[in-house]
Parts: structure tokens; C-alpha cells; sequence
């Protein structure tokens, strides 16, 4: 028979057809002749009768491509014109000529399978190094919380010895101090009497004062706190980073990646669900109506920038630098407690703060500018660093047992030298016991911090076997135009331009097994969902960030 | 959408105006009728006794005369022209719009000879009446001044202009001492330096029950009423050029397009058309019965009347009355006077995957790839403003495209082609080359000091092109050669961007044109089918929505619905906002890309019936797209319904528009018998069925058509070329259909030089006839038809004889799609294998 297509697993089946002449389609839909095997007519809809045919659109061509892979095609290839498999066997009608090249393209699968294999040993010996630190480190980190909770507990005690003792000072300190200003009010209350109407008016002035800037206050706020919504774009999006070993892409990679990509469609449409409900005319920000609204006063650009800006949903003032490179991060820093903490409390207000942070992005756009023109060919796309220690040990960290025994003897010198009921007070002696103190207690509260941020990191899920437990503190780069984009294991990820900074996500998760690292809820996209992060782990001999993708703006997903 | 940003009628001096004048506020009356030039003209005065003051009314308005001209053209066409009188001297002459009309329509025009006279209603002056044509008569009234079209015998009246004498033409003025012409609205100002110069005047349907067109609205395909007693408070219909952001649906608000032209249509008297050229901005009113009730005058009340009322702002009276009767006579004529639409390349009739912005080369490189790993065909990829470098349009961002025509070249090996934006908008930075030549060469619009205008868009501060000038559109057609365009190849295309202000009537003969920035929910769904409808009725048949909507997210079920309608859509673009998420088919799970897949390929397998279809409007003027009553201009039913609509004459389309539908109701004109297109169910017409549609919305072909179609499935219409083809008969109750195929080399002008095959398939007495429509036809294809389908026949033959070949071919029964899983067994001849290009006959045994 003629057999152009089938597979070889699937060449039982057709059997039937030398002995009977007749056999049915796999799916039962009906039978078929010798003759009507490939001959280029589809009488079975699953396309048995028609393998080496493009007659069914639902059949599969086997190419055998010897010296490489076989592959199975859709019949939609066949003898459409483009050569689909190696040995060329697709292509049969002879409108076109496709060369055998199985060999040299098998050369290279093979090749680069052999150098994976490498790599994945080489990772393979990395990651059981990896383990082991992790068990050190971690029993270190371990043995540090507990040592830290020990001194902890006696610092307590010494603490709470000396704060007693600063009150006994304190409180015999006010008696005296009462006592003086006794004498020295009946002195000068004549003097006091004479200008007491005066004073009067003052007050309400004051008064007067207070009552408007707390209101130019609140409109600060109203500027400075746009519903939801708003936040336009940076210009940037979400990034995918891959945080892997420089190895090439492979067919299980491929696969893996597809089911990446339907997840994050599914939470996506939540978020934005989510987010239409919250914001009904979506699409048209509060800066938008702002711009608007004043349209009558504004010039032809500031209209046209405004009118613009909602296709881009970028604000108006963004546009000037586009086409630099160098579209200016906006100046609301959402996830900036402090700098928002500021701009309540300043009365100030909005308008200064904004044309500072201009005056000042300017000039550090300039100032990268010219950096770049020096030094771009030194431009590595992918480093490492560790990100600041943010627990403030480090005058701790060579902490003995001595120290704290030095503590404990002051202590117990102090509680029996000074003697709180003599009067009056000896100053010098009462400084010493203060200052002794703000010292334990202030050394109190760091190991408190140090123990709080190790049990932090101690509660992390770091693997079966800790196998990322090195990860943690360190943050890896990758430059991709003009963006930098910053992944820190178990902390957060973020997408630098310039001193512009995009929040893509704080850690979230491991998934698939740990071969994703998932960041989520960072800064929220213009009329859309929050910004999230996919890590892809791929084995290899290099922790690093090799690639980076961001398929729409608000969307973050990663290879 | 902002309302606050557009101006409404009240804010609109002439429309408010006009809108409040009484009828019978024209005083007008016809005199010094005369034929000259083969044509009829006539002066129009204001009687003394209406003059206030015999040389300047109230106002200070001198009243010149006004010329009246009717001319008459082939196949039912009148023209009426109104102007002021050239020979008075005006200060100005007023704007009439170049470059619409065909050259060759001169030729057709019918030198009027004579008239006779006739007194109307006991009218004190006489009418002048010439003949039109088929039984059709133009009537000049003089007092009152009245121009109607009527039927010979009858005496009924057709279309008729000032018949409520609402007509008002504001003439030219030299500036006086104390005239404050000005107008403002928001920060515009505009110094009108000859006064305002608006025209308004009322136009009347006859025999009719609905009136459409005047394109572009997000809104029904019959026009609401928006005046009259018992009608909400509404706008006029606005034809005013906009881009307008997230645009409402049902909303007689100004969109992308003008196209003054109104069709009506009624059961008894047919179809008719009116057509106003003019460019100005204008407004429409369409008004209720019983809005005329207060008026003593007294109109033919015998047959159904839709009254208008028409607005612009300035330009002149330059009219056509298309008379009909029939909806396809009416959109000929129509064609006849602004042309046809443009055969497009058969790649263009494929499915576009857009969005704003497929990234870099690797994007695109990943895009295209996964149309090829899922198996659905798609023919061209855009790319939008960010592809270039800094919105300089014939740029690349070298870092995002560094290889634009190695990425080309890689696409055009599987058959598929590039589309990149060009925006005319032109940033205004030294170093871009199309600006240096623009500014250096005086080439950009000026503003009113002379300056070269500096607006605003994407790129920045930017000017633009004066596209008016006929040598800086030369020069501006240069920059598109491959020479200049660097980076561009042969498998380039171009998407013209922005060009929304010359959208007028006419673009049809160029291009193909989308509905504007539309947003993702099933009210725009919805809206999209009338909106596509009434474009198409218009002249612009090429057109289409962006499928699943440019804002916002559809859900998978919207843009599943969404790709199952746009898919018999003249234009079929997936397109979306850059903050939108990613929503190429296969990204929403394996049963949604099945379901959108499946609604691509259908598009693909019924590419011949639509190629051959853009055919016909190319050559005619009848749209691709068409509503039910074009088709079935007597089944009343079908006037006001404009959620199913026809592709041509064979296949009835039924949207789903709503949630969760499990089922979907449809009405299947009378007369007919219809065949679901994906199992061969017969429904009887003339009643609304409940149809089943979870994974597709119903298709049907109607019985007497035969459908062409090409059911194997490729990357793209490239590779299917040398197919063969598949014929689907649908035979009517006598056992008879036909239909048309039309084939040519789908890429290049030599159709103009006769290249084509144009076969007329006959179905009668169970012989299948193949009948060249081409005379001397030079193309050659090698295609066969593979399988031919038989529905509604009713004997059970076993084999069929073919002529001249003399040989048989077995008849057997088979299904009517080879993938559907839906079981169907129709009567199908196996392998006839006949070449379309021949004549031949197959005769059922």
C-alpha cells in the first residue's frame, strides 16, 4: 500500500487494508478501500485514509528524517510550498525542491544536547553544593536566633533594672525642680500681670493661622492621592525575567512555558475584573479630567498632550522626554510610606515637592546620559549584587559574651553606688545611669530587630532541601534598552529606568514544583491589572538572569 | 468620552438656527426656467412682498438671486445643484468638494432637451417637468419652490427637497463696520471672515418605513427618529470627523467618517437614496411623524413619509436622487456617481493579527510561530507606532527591529505579510529627514499667521503634510518606495493611520477602513454589525471592527463571539490597546482556541465565495456585507433587523451578542428555505427559529445558491492557491441554484486586462452547469473541484456523468464539514475533479 505518512507505530493498523481491502477510520465515522488510501480525497474526518495527504484537515504527516528527529506534521503542510521536515518528504508535488538536510541539523541537536547534559551536570554539582551551604548557613542563622534570644532575655532584665532606678532619679529631679519654680514664680507675677491682654490676641491669630493652612492641606491631599485607577503608565511594563543558567531554550522548557502563560491569563483577568468594578469609567483618570477641565485656559500643546494621553494613558507632562529614552518616572510614590507620610504632613504641599522632584529627575537624566555615551561598551546585561542589609547589625555582629557581661557588671555597679533619695541629686551620677540606659535599651531593640528579621528569613520556604536558601539577600540585574530589571529572591522585583523605579511585585511564591518564583501585586497598571513577575528557573552553572520578556504592558511573565 | 469636549447643536450657531426655524420659512420662488447646457436652471428670488427692504433684508444681508440647476444621468440619477450667482460677484466663491465624484460620470449625463409645464395643486406658476428615467420624472415647482422626483403614471412622489420649505442659504458678505461674525467653542475660535454661510433644507421620503446611512454612528442600522412629538430629547445626526476616545455605542454622535448619504426603503415603494455632497460639518435630523403636525401644509399622506432635515455649516447645494426602486439599484447608482470599492489583494481578505505594539522582532518572531504550533492560518502581522524609532514614521527603533527586512523575509517565506503604520503627523526634529524636506520645501499645512501649523500628537510637537496639494502628495508617495522606506520589502504594507479628516465619500476606491477605537463589551459587539452594515451600504464595503474590542479585556467568551462574528466581516483584524493584556487566540485554554480557531478557518474555507463577492462590489457597487432587507427588499420583517445580516446573497449570518447563550433566535426570511452551514439542517423560512449555538453562532445558506468555498486548511491564503475546490448547492423548491466563482492571481492589476476567471454555476433539472462569464479570459489555474455537495436535493442518485470528459464520478453520501464533529450526511459527489476554468456539465444519475 501506499503508507506515504504513517508513522511507523501506526503501519498495524493499515494492515487490515492488504488483507480485507477494507478498514474502518480510527474514529469509527466510517470505512475505507485500498484505493482510497492517500488518494488526496478525505472520506475519513479524523484523516486516517488521507496520512500523506493535505485532503483532511484534522490529519498528521509522518516525516521519518533520517539522521535527526522524525516529526509528525499537520497535513495542512503538505505540499504547501514550504519545506517542514528535514528530509523534505512534505513536499512531493514538485512545485518545489526542498533539500535533506536531517544530518547537519541532527548535528546540531545533537551537539546541543550533549552541551546541556554538560551544563546540567555542572548545575547538578552546584545545587548539591548549594544544599550543603544551606544546611551550614542555616544551622548558623539558627544558632545566631537562639544565642540572640538568650541575650535578649537578660538584656530584658538589665533594662528594666535601669529604667526603675532612671525613675527613681527623675522623679526625685522633679521634686527639686518644682520646689525652685515656686520661688521663682511669686517673683515675677507682678511683672506677668502687665502683659497678659496682649498675649490674648496673639493667640487668635494663631488660631486664624492654623485654620488655613490646614486647609491648603487638604487640597495637597486631593492632589496628591488620585483614586485608583490613575496611576498611568511608565512607560515600562512588566517584564518576564528568567533567573537561569546561560543555557539554550529546550523542548521541555517550550512546555513548560505554555502552561506559565495560561495561568497568568486566568489571575490577570481577575485583577482586571476586579479592577472595573473598583473604577467604572475606566480609562478616563482623574489627571485626565483635571487636564480637561482646564482645556479652555490650556495652550494647543497642553490640549493635544492631554487629548493623547489618553490613548497612551500616559500623563501629559511624560510625553516630553519620550523619544531621549527617558520618559520620567511619575511623581507619586505610591509605596513610599515616608514620602508619603511628608507630603501630609508639610504644608508645603504638593506643588513644590513636584517641581523639585522634576528639577531634580532632569538632572539626573543629563547626568545618564552623559554616562552612557562613556561607557556603554563596559555595559554588563546581567549582575548580581547583594541588596543593604536592612536589619543594622553590623556593629553587632562581632557580639561576644563578654560584652554583655561588661553590661551586666555597670549595671550592678550603678544600683549600688547611687543613692536616689540624696538631695539634691548628684547630675553626674544620674547622666551615667541614663546613658547606660538608652544604650541597653537601644541595643535591646536591635537584637529584637535582628531576631525578628532571622526568624523572617528562617520562615521562608527555601525548598525541599534549602536549596535557595543562598538566594536570599542577593538581587540580580539584567539590562534590557533601557530598562534595568531587578529580581530579589524572597523580597521583591522591580524595573529600573534612570532613578525611575517601576514595582513589578513582592515575593509571592514558588510554583510548579519550585521552577517558577512568582512576584506579585506590584504597582498598578493604567486602567488594568497590578503588575506581577514570573520567574522561570532553568538548571545550569550560573545563577544569573539570562532573558527577559514582557508580552503586554501590564502584564509580567517570564522566561 | 467626554461630552462636555464636543460641540452639540445648541452650541452649534447654524444647527440651532436651522433647528428652530418654522416650515414654510422659505420664501423663495423659481423664475427665468430655461434649458441650457442640457440642463434645467432656473433663478431663485425672494418676491417683494417678502422683502423687508428690496436691497438688504433685516439682517443687512443682501439677497442675490440664488441658480438653480437639474441635471439628469444615466440609469435614475437627478442632479440639483444650488449656488450663489456668479455673475453678481460674491466676495467669494463657496467650496465645492474636488476629487469625489468619478470623471466618467460627466459622460453619463442625459442632455435634457425639452420640459413641459404643468400647474400643480392649483398652484398660481406653473411646474416645469423633464423625464428621468424607466417611468420616473423630475418636477421643478416654482411657488412654492419645491424639486421633487415622482412616478410618471401614478404621480406619486419619490424624493422631494423643501416640501415643509424649511430651505435656508445663508450667501457670502463683504465685512461691515460693528459685524461680529466670530465663533467660539471651548478654546477654538473661528473668525468667519464672510459671515456665516450655512445651508438647511428639508428633504422627504416616500413609501418609506425606514431611512439608513449617513455613516459614521455607533448606532442602529435604521435611523431613530431624533425630532418629532413622542421622541426623546436627541442631537441630530452629527457628520463631523473625530477620533473620539472610547466612543458610546448608540449615540448620533460624529465618528471617524462623513458620508452624506441616506437610503430609504419602504415595502411598497421600494428603495431610494439621497446623496448631499458637501464636506462641511453637518447635522441631520430624522423627524417623526406628526412633527410637522402644527403646519398648515398639506403633503400626499397616502403613502409612509420620512421627513429630514439637512445642516451644514457652508459649501453650496450639489444633490443626487438615486431612484431606486430596488435596494441594489439604488447603492449602483449611488456607485456610479463616487465609484467602487477597490479589489483587494486576496492576502487582504484574510485574517489580521494587530496590536498595539507587537514588540520587537522577537515578539513577532514568537507570534508568528504559535499561528503555525496551533494550526491557524493568518495572513498578516502589524505593526503599530512603537515599532518605529521615536514615532518617526519610515523609521525603526534600531534596538527593538534592528533586521526589519530579514524579520520581513522570514514572514513572506511562510506566506505572510508585514503591515507598519505611517501617521501623517510628522515630528518636528531637525534630525528626521521627512521633516527637514517638509519644512525646507514649504510642504505642511500653515496656521492662520502662515507658520507652519504646529500641533500635537504621539511624536510630539508635530505638523502635517498639506495632503491638498497635488505635487506634495506626489512627493509624500515617494517616501513609500522601497528606496526610501528603509527597511521595507515587497511583503511591506502599509496601515494609513489617521487620516480620519479626509474619510469622506470615496475613500472605498483605496482602501479599507475600521470602525475606530472601539472598547470590549457586547454592546460594542452588538453595535459593530450595523455600524459595519451602513458602511457598507454607503460605498465602503472593505470595513470591519477590531475584533475583541481595542479597550479594555474581553473575557475569553466576548472575544470567542467576537472572532465568530467578525469572521464574515469584509476586514477581519484582531487588534488591542498597549495596556491591554495579551489576547492572541490561543491564550485563553485549548477549548476557547479551538472555538477561535475553528472560526478563522471557516473564514479561510469560504475565502473563494468572499473574494468573488469583493468582485461584485468592485464591479457594481453592492456591498460584501448586506442587510437582510437588500436581499429580501419585501419581507417586512427583516427592514429593522440588523443583528443577522448577508454575505452576499447566499449566507445569512446570526451574531451572538449576550452571555452564556446556549441558543440564539433567528429569523429566516420567507420564501426560502435555509441551510444551517455546519450540519445541513433545513429550516423554512419566514419564522424565527430557536438555534442551538454554544460553540458557533448559526450560519445558513439560503436555498437556489451554490457557495464555493476551499476546505483544506494552510498557514495562509498563500499556500492555498492551488487547492482544489469544494462546491456546496443548497437547491430552492424547484431543484434549482446557482452561484458565481471568481479567480485571478489575487495580487496584481492585470484583472483590469481581462486576467480572470469569472464561472456562473447553473443547477437545473439535476445537471450542474459551469457557464463563462468571461469572454477572452487570459488567466490560467490548474484548480480543480474536488467535492461537490448537494443539499435539498431529493432523489438518491448513485453516480453522476461528466461532459465532455465523458467519465463518472461516484455520488455517496459524506459530510457537509470534513472537521465539524457535528454529524452530517449529505449528498456529495466524490472527486469529480473537473478544472474550474473549463465549461462543463455534471449530470446527476
Amino acid at each position: 500500500e501506499n503508507l506515504l505518512g504513517v508513522a511507523p507505530q501506526d503501519e498495524e493498523y493499515y494492515k487490515g487494508l492488504s488483507s480485507s481491502g477494507t478498514i474502518i477510520c480510527k474514529d469509527g465515522s466510517k470505512t475505507f478501500t485500498t484505493t482510497q488510501l492517500n488518494d488526496d480525497f478525505c472520506d475519513c474526518s479524523d484523516g486516517t485514509d488521507e496520512p500523506g495527504t493535505s485532503a483532511c484537515p484534522s490529519g498528521k504527516f509522518y516525516c521519518r528524517n533520517a539522521g535527526h528527529t522524525p516529526l509528525s506534521i499537520f497535513s495542512s503542510r503538505v505540499n504547501d510550498g514550504i519545506c517542514d521536515c528535514c528530509d523534505g518528504s512534505d513536499e512531493y508535488n514538485g512545485k518545489i525542491k526542498c533539500k535533506n538536510t536531517c544530518w547537519e541539523a541532527g548535528k546540531v541537536a545533537r551537539d546541543r544536547l550533549t552541551k546541556k547534559i554538560a551544563t546540567f551536570k555542572e548545575g547538578v554539582i552546584i545545587r548539591k553544593h548549594e544544599v550543603e551551604q544551606a544546611k551550614i548557613l542555616a544551622a548558623k542563622d539558627e544558632a545566631e536566633l537562639s544565642r540572640l534570644k538568650n541575650e535578649e532575655n537578660i538584656l530584658k532584665g538589665l533594662v528594666q533594672q535601669l529604667k526603675e532606678r532612671k525613675e527613681q532619679i527623675e522623679k526625685a529631679q522633679e521634686k527639686e525642680r518644682i520646689q525652685k519654680e515656686k520661688e521663682e514664680k511669686q517673683k515675677k507675677e507682678a511683672e506677668e500681670a502687665t502683659v497678659k491682654e496682649q498675649k490674648g490676641e496673639e493667640i487668635v491669630n494663631v488660631q486664624e493661622q492654623e485654620y488655613k493652612e490646614s486647609k491648603s492641606d487638604d487640597d495637597a491631599r486631593i492632589h496628591n492621592h488620585p483614586p485608583s485607577g490613575q496611576d498611568p503608565n511608565k512607560g515600562a511594563a512588566d517584564p518576564g525575567v528568567s533567573l537561569a543558567h546561560d543555557d539554550d531554550d529546550d523542548d521541555d522548557d517550550k512546555d513548560a512555558s505554555v502552561h506559565n502563560i495560561e495561568e497568568h491569563a486566568e489571575k490577570n483577568e481577575e485583577s482586571s475584573k476586579v479592577a472595573h468594578e473598583h473604577d467604572p469609567s475606566h480609562g478616563s483618570g482623574s489627571k485626565e479630567e483635571d487636564a480637561s477641565e482646564n482645556a479652555e485656559s490650556s495652550s494647543r500643546e497642553e490640549l493635544g498632550r492631554a487629548i493623547g494621553s489618553r490613548w497612551t494613558g500616559k500623563k501629559a507632562e511624560q510625553w516630553q522626554d519620550e523619544d531621549a529614552g527617558t520618559a520620567r518616572n511619575n511623581d507619586d510614590n505610591e509605596y513610599d510610606e515616608t514620602s508619603d507620610t511628608a507630603h501630609e504632613e508639610e504644608d508645603s504641599g504638593y506643588d513644590t515637592e513636584t517641581e523639585e522632584d522634576h528639577q531634580h529627575h532632569e538632572e539626573d537624566d543629563n547626568e545618564d546620559q552623559m554616562d552612557d555615551v562613556g561607557g556603554d561598551e563596559a555595559d554588563d546585561d546581567s549582575s548580581e549584587h547583594k541588596y543593604e542589609s536592612d536589619d543594622e547589625m553590623e556593629d553587632m555582629e562581632g557580639t561576644s559574651p563578654s560584652w554583655l557581661e561588661k553590661i551586666q557588671q555597670t549595671v550592678r555597679d550603678f544600683l549600688q553606688a547611687v543613692n536616689p533619695f540624696q538631695t539634691p541629686v548628684d547630675t553626674s551620677e544620674s547622666e551615667s545611669v541614663r546613658k547606660e540606659y538608652d544604650d541597653a535599651s537601644g541595643k535591646l531593640s536591635k537584637i529584637q530587630s535582628r531576631i525578628s528579621s532571622l526568624t523572617k528569613k528562617l520562615g521562608h520556604d527555601f525548598g525541599p532541601e534549602k536549596e535557595f536558601y543562598s538566594l536570599y539577600g542577593r538581587c540580580f540585574e539584567i539590562k534590557e534598552n533601557k530598562y534595568v530589571y531587578k529580581v530579589c529572591p524572597f523580597k521583591e522585583a522591580s524595573q529600573l529606568e534612570g532613578h525611575s523605579t517601576t514595582h513589578l511585585g513582592h515575593w509571592d511564591k514558588f510554583e510548579e514544583s519550585y521552577r517558577i518564583m512568582l512576584f506579585s501585586t506590584g504597582d498598578k497598571c493604567w486602567n488594568g491589572p497590578y503588575r506581577s513577575l514570573t520567574v522561570r528557573l532553568r538548571c545550569g552553572s550560573k545563577v544569573e538572569v539570562s532573558d527577559i520578556d514582557e508580552p503586554s504592558r501590564c502584564e509580567a511573565r517570564n522566561w | 468620552w467626554k461630552k462636555e469636549e464636543f460641540r452639540n447643536c445648541n452650541q452649534t450657531p447654524f444647527c440651532k438656527r436651522a433647528r428652530s426655524r418654522k416650515p414654510q420659512h422659505c420664501k423663495l420662488i423659481a423664475t427665468d426656467v430655461i434649458i441650457g447646457d442640457g440642463d434645467l436652471t432656473a433663478k431663485l428670488i425672494t418676491p417683494k412682498e417678502f422683502q423687508e427692504n428690496p436691497d438688504e433684508d433685516s439682517s443687512g444681508i443682501a439677497s442675490n438671486p440664488l441658480i438653480l440647476s437639474l441635471s439628469v444621468y444615466e440609469n435614475g440619477i437627478l442632479r440639483m445643484k444650488i449656488d450663489e450667482d456668479a455673475s453678481r460677484n460674491p466676495p467669494k466663491k463657496r467650496f465645492e468638494v474636488p476629487d469625489v465624484i468619478l470623471p466618467e460620470f460627466e459622460s453619463k449625463k442625459l442632455w435634457l432637451q425639452r420640459y413641459t409645464k404643468q400647474v400643480i395643486d392649483g398652484d398660481s406658476a406653473d411646474s416645469f417637468v423633464v423625464y428621468l428615467f424607466d417611468g420616473y420624472e423630475a418636477v421643478l415647482r416654482s411657488d412654492p419652490l419645491e424639486v421633487f422626483v415622482r412616478e410618471q403614471s401614478s404621480g406619486k412622489r419619490v424624493l422631494s427637497f423643501n416640501s415643509h420649505g424649511l430651505f435656508d442659504f445663508e450667501q457670502l458678505r463683504v465685512k461691515k463696520e460693528g459685524d461680529d461674525w466670530e465663533e467660539r467653542f471651548r478654546s477654538h475660535t473661528d473668525s468667519r471672515p464672510y459671515g456665516p454661510q450655512s445651508i438647511s433644507f428639508d428633504m422627504s421620503f416616500y413609501g418609506a418605513d425606514f431611512v439608513y446611512g449617513i455613516p459614521e454612528h455607533a448606532t442602529s442600522l435604521s435611523l431613530k427618529p431624533t425630532k418629532g412629538p413622542g421622541i426623546e430629547e436627541s442631537e441630530p445626526y452629527r457628520l463631523f470627523n473625530l477620533d473620539v476616545f472610547e466612543y458610546l455605542h448608540e449615540s448620533p454622535f460624529g465618528l471617524y467618517g462623513s458620508i452624506p448619504f441616506m437610503l430609504s426603503h419602504g415595502r411598497t415603494r421600494g428603495t431610494s437614496g439621497f446623496f448631499w455632497l458637501n464636506a462641511a460639518e453637518m447635522q441631520i435630523d430624522v423627524l417623526g411623524s406628526g412633527w410637522d403636525a402644527e403646519s398648515s401644509i398639506m403633503l400626499p399622506s397616502d403613502q409612509n413619509r420620512i421627513d429630514t432635515l439637512w445642516m451644514s455649516e457652508a459649501g453650496i447645494v450639489d444633490t443626487f436622487f438615486f431612484i431606486g426602486p430596488k435596494p441594489k439599484d439604488v447603492v449602483k447608482q449611488y456607485a456610479s456617481v463616487t465609484g467602487t470599492s477597490a479589489m483587494p489583494q486576496l492576502f487582504a481578505t484574510g485574517y489580521h493579527q494587530c496590536r498595539w505594539n507587537y514588540r520587537d522582532e522577537e515578539d513577532v518572531k514568537n507570534v508568528d510561530s504559535k499561528f503555525d504550533e496551533y494550526d491557524i492560518p493568518y495572513d498578516v502581522l502589524w505593526l503599530d507606532i512603537e515599532h518605529t524609532d521615536g514615532k518617526r514614521y519610515f523609521t525603526w527603533d534600531k534596538a527593538l527591529f534592528p533586521n526589519p527586512e530579514e524579520m520581513q523575509k522570514d514572514l513572506a517565506s511562510r506566506g505572510r505579510r508585514m503591515v507598519t503604520i505611517v501617521d501623517p503627523h510628522i515630528k518636528r526634529d531637525e534630525n528626521y529627514h521627512i521633516h527637514k524636506e517638509a519644512s525646507k520645501n514649504g510642504y505642511y499645512v500653515k496656521d492662520a499667521s502662515g507658520k507652519d501649523y504646529d500641533g500635537w500628537c504621539w511624536p510630539g510637537s508635530s505638523s502635517y503634510i498639506d495632503m491638498v496639494n497635488p505635487d506634495i502628495r506626489s512627493w509624500w508617495a515617494d517616501k513609500f518606495a522601497y528606496t526610501q522606506y528603509v527597511g521595507s520589502t515587497p511583503s511591506l504594507y502599509i496601515w494609513n493611520d489617521m487620516n480620519e479628516p479626509s474619510v469622506f465619500n470615496g475613500p472605498e476606491r483605496y482602501g479599507t477602513v475600521w470602525t475606530g477605537d472601539n472598547t470590549a463589551t457586547w454592546e460594542q459587539l452588538r453595535v459593530s454589525v450595523p455600524m459595519i452594515l451602513t458602511l457598507g451600504l454607503t460605498g465602503i464595503t472593505f470595513s470591519g471592527a477590531d475584533v475583541g474590542g481595542f479597550f479594555g479585556n474581553p473575557d475569553s467568551e466576548l472575544l470567542v463571539r467576537w472572532y465568530q462574528v467578525a469572521a464574515y466581516m469584509p476586514f477581519f483584524r484582531g487588534h488591542a490597546h498597549h495596556d491591554t493584556k495579551r489576547r492572541e487566540p490561543w491564550l485563553f485554554g485549548e477549548h476557547n482556541t479551538k472555538l477561535m480557531r475553528d472560526a478563522i478557518r471557516v473564514r479561510y474555507t469560504l475565502l473563494p465565495y468572499f473574494y468573488t463577492l469583493f468582485r461584485e462590489a468592485n464591479v457594481s457597487g453592492v456591498p460584501v456585507t448586506r442587510p437582510m432587507w437588500m436581499e429580501f427588499p419585501d419581507d417586512e420583517a427583516t427592514f429593522n433587523n440588523d443583528e443577522a445580516f448577508m454575505v452576499g446573497n447566499g449566507l445569512l449570518v446570526q451574531g451572538v451578542y449576550t452571555e452564556h447563550a446556549k441558543d440564539v433566535t433567528v429569523y429566516l426570511p420567507k420564501d426560502h428555505t435555509w441551510y444551517d452551514l455546519r450540519s445541513g439542517t433545513a429550516y423554512k423560512g419566514g419564522k424565527t427559529q430557536k438555534i442551538e449555538a454554544a460553540d458557533a453562532i448559526p450560519v445558513f445558506q439560503r436555498s437556489g445558491t451554490i457557495i464555493p468555498r476551499k476546505d483544506r486548511f494552510r498557514r495562509s491564503t498563500v499556500q492555498m492557491e492551488n487547492d482544489p475546490y469544494t462546491l456546496v448547492i443548497a437547491v430552492d423548491s424547484s431543484g434549482e441554484a446557482e452561484g458565481e466563482l471568481y479567480i485571478d492571481d489575487g495580487k496584481s492589476y492585470e484583472f483590469n486586462k481581462g486576467a480572470y476567471i469569472h464561472r456562473r454555476f447553473v443547477f437545473s433539472n439535476g445537471t450542474l452547469t459551469s457557464v463563462n462569464l468571461a469572454a477572452g479570459t487570459q488567466f490560467l489555474s490548474d484548480c480543480t473541484i474536488e467535492r461537490i455537495i448537494l443539499l435539498g436535493h431529493l432523489s438518491k442518485p448513485k453516480s453522476a456523468r461528466i461532459e465532455p470528459s465523458n467519465h463518472a464520478a461516484e455520488v455517496e453520501l459524506g459530510p457537509l464539514q470534513i472537521q465539524s464533529k457535528i454529524r452530517s450526511s449529505v449528498l456529495t459527489i466524490r472527486k469529480p475533479n473537473v478544472r474550474v476554468s473549463d465549461d462543463w456539465t455534471i449530470k446527476l444519475l
